[in-house]
């Protein structure tokens, strides 16, 4: 932000508020592309869990850090 | 044997035509014996913007169904004498093509011409499909807004999915064009900018054209706007042409002039 941003009462830049969203959306749809399998995963894995607990849902989410590729899985547990 | 350059971009409206048509005249003026060819099966474009609508009488359906040869169907551009055109087929049947008849013909073209540009259609469905199908390189389109990037983005995963040549372990050669830039709104912070785009798509950049009132008017004349003398787009599309010919070419200094306001503006950032 510049004196004259300041000054002029200026928002923070369009052009950068596009890009976040760019990276945000697209960190998503490049997961979901790249993992077609991850339907058929959380599937399978409701199957396996069950057979020893009950299980309400399974969430899955891929996450890049750095170069490391990992896929959480959260098991929500029923009563 | 001839190789095959595909313009795709995802969404619609970004300027694949306009660029197809522009790097078309630009290789051919360069010397290269080119083919442009338009496959966007059902719709036309590509013959306006290159002003040869009133001399198509086949169409590259036409050719594939084997009811005229390739010869017949190929129009000489007016002014670009090693300048062809394939147009598209007005067809309502958009599954007309076939991967065995898009092979043939573009295997039959490869035999005649050094370099053969396809004009991809918006989408990513079967005509999308056809076009990058025996591509040997791409060249994304895209303008500096969020939508048109997140479908570059799209496009540019599954390119390789969808051609012959990633097939055999090779990679199509893949360059991003950033069409429609206007220096003024990246400056003010309001447009994406170049670093932005390329920093989001992750692919080497080949060129930028700024946003040009006279890229409108020349496709209003069928007469594509990149033999035109000290206009900074047709000198973009030019510097395009000898790039993918494999000529370093510096990349041109678009940024907006400043006004005496924003030069103010500078001193106190």
């Amino acid at each position: 932000m510049s004196f004259w941003d300041n000054f002029f009462g200026a928002k923070k830049s369009t052009a950068n508020v596009a890009k976040d969203r760019l990276k945000i959306m697209l960190s998503h749809e490049r997961a979901s592309c790249k993992l077609p399998y991850l339907d058929d995963l959380r599937n399978d894995l409701i199957a396996v869990i069950k057979k020893y607990t009950k299980v309400e849902d399974i969430k899955i989410t891929s996450h890049n850090n750095q170069n490391v590729e990992f896929l959480e899985v959260e098991v929500i547990l029923g009563k | 044997m001839g190789i095959v350059i595909t313009v795709t971009s995802g969404k619609g409206g970004v300027g694949k035509s306009t660029t197809t048509a522009n790097l078309a005249v630009g290789l051919a003026n360069l010397g290269k014996k080119v083919v442009a060819i338009d496959f966007d099966i059902g719709l036309r474009n590509l013959d306006m913007i290159l002003g040869l609508e009133n001399r198509i009488v086949y169409d590259v359906v036409d050719v594939m169904e084997g009811r005229c040869n390739l010869a017949q169907a190929l129009i000489n551009d007016k002014k670009s004498k090693s300048l062809y055109f394939l147009p598209a087929s007005q067809t309502k049947d958009k599954d007309i093509l076939s991967k065995e008849k898009v092979k043939k013909l573009i295997e039959s073209l490869k035999e005649s011409f050094d370099i053969i540009m396809i004009d991809s259609p918006a989408g990513i469905e079967s005509g999308f499909e056809h076009s990058i199908f025996l591509a040997d390189r791409a060249l994304i389109v895209s303008t500096p807004d969020v939508s048109s990037v997140r479908d570059a983005d799209r496009v540019i995963g599954i390119i390789d999915a969808k051609s012959e040549k990633a097939k055999n372990g090779e990679e199509v050669e893949k360059h991003v064009i950033i069409n429609r830039i206007r220096p003024d709104m990246v400056d003010a912070g309001n447009m994406l900018s170049v670093e932005d785009v390329l920093s989001i798509l992750a692919l080497p950049l080949i060129g930028v054209i700024p946003d040009d009132e006279d890229i409108i008017t020349s496709t209003n004349l069928g007469s594509p706007i990149v033999t035109k003398e000290k206009s900074l787009s047709a000198e973009s599309y030019r510097r395009i042409a000898r790039r993918i010919l494999g000529e370093e070419v510096e990349f041109l200094d678009i940024r907006a002039k400043k006004g005496l306001f924003a030069s103010l503006k500078g001193m106190f950032k």
